[in-house]
């Protein structure tokens, strides 16, 4: 499997994936990991050691906000949703990873080119 | 990304520590079950579906306490788990810990009362409006250093300068006071005006007097002190307008000033000093009675600027007044430097002394620490094995070094405070100035925190880091057996340093009582043996100059009544006492002599009668006493008429009495009794006697000044001190003193009244207090320094244990054994000797201004403390010793 370990993803970028998975509907915690795990393919296996650290972060910066409701089975839940700060922060990060991305892709293929 | 938000959140969680844990079981606990439900749904069976989850999610503790680390308040939360722990480990051993903060409290403690000593004295800045503007002024002359201030020269710097917004002068005068209650003699300054506008302060009641009643013959007006208001009128506020008198003239009362207000130090009330301007002595420009300025500069000058400016408004008045002012200038310090001149250097060495206490005991706690993580080895390597990291083990030992400096700076608070006290205790009145600033406020509470983390670091630094560095392997491996020798050089060389730094302050200390036993023996010249003086001051106006029969009259009588009261041995009257700096100064020529200099000789004078030279035993080398001839019989009354003071007084002049110096400098070779000496350039004086000199300035006498008396009966003074020598002890004479005085005129209060023995201790006093300090200083370092090298020896003696019973076993006698512990002693001795003469050598320098004959490397002092030390540290040897030849070989071979 070419599954990659957490800790081999970049510095932040749990955050921005975090932030865009929230950006299309606010979610609980297992929610979210389960959605990074299916829409990146089971790439990104993202376990609550390092998820639940990264909501406490992002929620202290005022980017995303928790608010406690009552799930079906009566047990209480906290579901996260994107703040207007944390919208912006996303857009500008999307922005910044999109440029580097690109960047480093040229850089990649370049160097592929030569070879 | 926003730290203010972060802080908020942090500090928020703190307080809702409780529910935070709550909700963050609720949340793992829904993720657990959103996951199960998940796997569930993938087709697990419940009890499998579960089991993944819970592998997937791992530890449920780790996973919290990552999150817990997301905030900064986790590192709260550790530090206070650190600091139960530490003070679970400490209790544990109660002794030693009581022993390190008992250690360091002192240190810390003795630094505190220092520190509020200087914090009062030397930083704080002075009680007035932009206090740092405020300069001292004195005159100079390069032939006699600094002196008083002639009004006259004052006026014209009023005048001239363009420096100073508001400049005033003072001099110490007293008044009696006569009428409602007992007549009392009172101290008062003779101010401006304008020196209450420099220092910029308001009365407390009514209100200060103006510059047109500071002027000549201005109705006569008096602002009284807030003690004096409260102690004689008893706090009457009906006293503005009331009319007192003084010195049997009518003042009347037109402030009060505030409590705090105490300037200069010592009166109890102010009159202008513009009315004095114009009367002899204060009119003769050469004249200096006593006063200084005080000047609040303008706006943006600099001491540097008002310098200058002064220096060029002197040399004017020099130019213009070559007679009285040639070679005058003017001195020009901050007021505060001034206020303190004298104690600073000694509050400085003072302060270096109480520091290498403090590092004495930082030392000594140190190494105490040291040898403590030794002992705890093995705890450290099993934690360590249990994960924790070399960081967490350092924060550990620092924490236990913080919780004991934090203890011990809790403590130094309550030993400063009772450390103030007694220093204050030891200070006579008077002599340190702003004494009574001196108290534990917040800066000094800083202080003893900074002080006190500063010392966690120092002694809990060094174990700590060594306590990480050793290995894991290693330290479970190694059994009690041997030490590992590069620790033991760390506690040796702690040890050493102690030793030397010991020694620096056993010297200094052993300076100061060398040089206050010289204090003590030196020999001013006349006894003080059993001697009451009292001083009183006849009023111009009912004793007036033109009638001085009067005033003669008035101390012939007391003099008669006092000679016969019982226990008397004999009466003296003089216009001054030696030892107090209140000698006045005249210039004069020897009659036939041609001035071999330009700058005219100058005496210092009193004017005395015969028995005052006989109670104060001062010798009579040549010639006679005074005697009832010197008088003023050959005066013509009538040809006075209209003259002023000094012109009075230089009329009845006609013998003189000098001192020995004066004879050996300007008499050489021949007998001097008989020439005369020339005053003022015309008046004649016959020399009668030559007397032993006496230290006019103090014990240290180091004033070349040559001296001289005038006869009492051809100079009445108005202002006289009693001597009185007696076979009781002086004190019981003092109320029928009183008594006699009362009965001569009830309205001439005594004052000043001590024992001769009394003025000279209080001279000695800033010398006592110095020493006693330092002492206490010494002492504890030394007992420091003992308890340093009896822990660092017996604990490696303890290290030792196994070789020692080996060498025993194999037939080394005692002997042998104790040489083996000595050896280690006396290297560290001898390192710690050799630290200690180098630094003293430095440092004792410093103290030279606070020693009286004594060099700062007086050999007898060095040998001395040297001997003491080493004594004392090889005491401290001998007891580990001792324990080491009764180690008994068959327990110590069995033991292992």
């Amino acid at each position: 499997m070419d599954k990659l370990k957490q800790n081999t993803l970049v510095q932040g970028t749990l955050d921005m994936l975090i932030l865009k998975t929230l950006a299309l509907e606010p979610m609980h915690g297992y929610g979210i990991g389960a959605r990074i795990e299916q829409v990146s393919k089971g790439v990104f296996k993202v376990n609550a050691g390092s998820l639940f650290p990264a909501f406490r972060r992002l929620e202290r910066d005022g980017l995303i906000k928790g608010q406690w409701e009552v799930t079906e089975n009566n047990r209480r839940a906290k579901r996260y949703s994107l703040t207007s700060q944390g919208r912006a922060t996303l857009k500008r990060e999307t922005r910044d990873w999109e440029i580097q991305t690109a960047a480093i892709a040229r850089i990649l293929q370049a160097s592929l080119g030569e070879l | 990304m926003n730290p203010l938000r972060r802080l908020i959140a942090g500090i928020r969680s703190l307080f809702r520590k409780d529910l935070d844990e709550r909700e963050l079981d609720d949340e793992l606990r829904a993720y657990l079950e959103a996951s199960t439900a998940d796997k569930i749904k993938k087709g697990l069976s419940r009890e499998e579906a579960l089991r993944a989850a819970r592998i997937e999610l791992g530890s449920l503790d780790a996973v919290k306490e990552e999150i817990r680390d997301v905030g900064w308040e986790s590192l709260v939360g550790a530090f206070l788990q650190d600091v139960r722990f530490a003070t679970r480990t400490l209790r544990l051993s109660p002794g030693f810990t009581a022993f390190i903060i008992l250690t360091l409290a002192l240190g810390i403690g003795a630094n505190t009362a220092i520190f509020s000593v200087i914090n009062g004295v030397l930083l704080k800045p002075l009680d007035y409006d932009r206090s740092d503007r405020l300069v001292v002024l004195h005159g100079y002359a390069a032939n006699f250093g600094q002196m008083s201030i002639s009004y006259p020269n004052f006026s014209d710097w009023r005048l001239q300068n363009h420096v100073f917004e508001k400049v005033g002068v003072y001099n110490r005068g007293s008044y009696n006071l006569t009428g409602s209650g007992e007549a009392e003699q009172l101290r008062a300054a003779q101010m401006s005006a304008d020196l209450f506008a420099a220092l910029r302060v308001k009365p407390e009641l009514g209100r200060i007097y103006t510059n047109d009643e500071d002027r000549p013959s201005a109705a006569p007006v008096i602002v009284l002190s807030y003690g004096l208001w409260q102690r004689r009128f008893a706090g009457d506020s009906s006293i503005i307008g009331r009319v007192v008198t003084l010195n049997d003239q009518s003042y009347v009362v037109i402030g009060v000033m505030p409590q705090e207000f105490l300037f200069p130090s010592g009166v109890e009330m102010w009159v202008p000093a513009g009315p004095l301007s114009d009367r002899d002595p204060w009119m003769r420009r050469g004249s200096h009675p006593g006063l200084t300025a005080v000047a609040r500069l303008r706006d943006g000058v600099t001491l540097e600027e008002a310098r200058q400016d002064m220096a060029l408004v002197t040399a004017a008045i020099e130019k213009q007044y070559p007679d009285s002012n040639s070679g005058h200038t003017a001195t020009m310090a901050p007021m505060l430097e001034e206020s303190v001149r004298n104690i600073r250097r000694s509050l400085y060495v003072l302060a270096g002394a109480v520091a290498f206490v403090l590092l004495i005991a930082c030392a000594n706690a140190g190494s105490l620490m040291l040898g403590r993580v030794a002992s705890r080895k093995k705890e450290l390597a099993l934690r360590t094995a249990l994960g924790a990291s070399r960081w967490r083990i350092v924060r550990q030992l620092l924490t236990e070094s913080a919780v004991i400096a934090a203890l011990a700076g809790a403590l130094a608070l309550v030993i400063a405070r009772w450390g103030i006290g007694a220093i204050l205790e030891l200070i006579p009145a008077g002599t340190l100035p702003r004494a009574r600033q001196i108290h534990l406020d917040w800066h000094v509470l800083v202080f003893t925190a900074a002080l006190s983390i500063m010392a966690a670091i120092i002694f809990g630094l060094a174990p700590a880091l060594r306590s990480s560095a050793s290995s894991l392997d290693e330290a479970l491996k190694e059994t009690s057996r041997g030490t590992t020798s590069g620790r033991q050089w760390l506690r040796n060389g702690v040890v050493a340093s102690e030793i030397g730094v010991t020694l620096v302050l056993l010297f200094g200390a052993g300076l100061m009582i060398r040089s206050f036993l010289r204090l003590q023996q030196v020999n001013p010249g006349f006894s003080t043996e059993s001697t009451l003086s009292f001083a009183v001051s006849l009023p111009e106006q009912t004793y007036p100059d033109t009638a001085m029969d009067r005033r003669i009259n008035f101390f012939n009588e007391v003099k008669s009544r006092i000679q016969v009261l019982p226990g008397v041995r004999g009466v003296g009257l003089s216009s001054g006492l030696p030892l107090g700096h209140n000698s006045s100064t005249w210039a004069f020529s020897i009659a036939g002599k041609p001035e071999t200099s330009k700058q005219q000789p100058v005496m210092e004078y009193c004017v005395a009668d015969a028995g005052y030279f006989e109670t104060m035993r001062i010798p009579l080398l040549r010639g006679r006493w005074f005697n009832e001839e010197d008088n003023r019989s050959h005066v013509d009354s009538k040809s006075l008429q209209g003259k002023s003071r000094f012109e009075l007084f230089m009329a009845g002049m006609r013998t003189i009495i000098i001192d020995e110096g004066f004879a050996r400098r300007h008499f050489p070779n021949e007998d001097p009794v008989g020439k005369q000496i020339v005053l003022e350039g015309s008046l004649s004086l016959t020399i009668v006697g030559v007397v032993g000199r006496v230290n006019m300035e103090g014990l240290r006498d180091n004033s070349d000044l040559v001296q001289a008396y005038f006869p009492f009966l051809q100079v009445p003074n108005g202002a006289m001190v009693f001597t009185v020598r007696t076979q009781l002890p002086p004190e019981n004479l003092i109320p029928s003193i009183r008594q006699q005085v009362r009965a001569v005129d009830p309205r001439q209060p005594i004052f000043d009244i001590r024992t001769l023995q009394q003025i000279r201790e209080q001279l000695i006093a800033p010398e006592r207090l110095n020493l006693t300090l330092l002492g206490v200083f010494a002492a504890i370092a030394l007992v420091l320094a003992l308890v340093g090298v009896f822990g660092v020896i017996s604990w490696s003696v303890t290290q030792r244990t196994k070789e020692i019973g080996v060498r025993i076993a194999l037939g080394a006698p005692g002997s042998e054994v104790l040489c083996l512990v000595f050896r280690q002693g006396t290297r560290v001795i001898g390192t710690g000797i050799g630290i200690g003469l180098v630094g003293a050598v430095l440092l004792t320098r410093l103290m030279t201004t606070m020693l009286f004959e004594v060099s700062p490397t007086d050999p007898l002092t060095f040998v001395s403390t040297v001997v003491l030390l080493v004594s004392v540290a090889l005491l401290a040897c001998w007891v580990p010793a001792r324990r080491a030849t009764k180690v008994d070989p068959i327990i110590v071979l069995r033991h292992n």
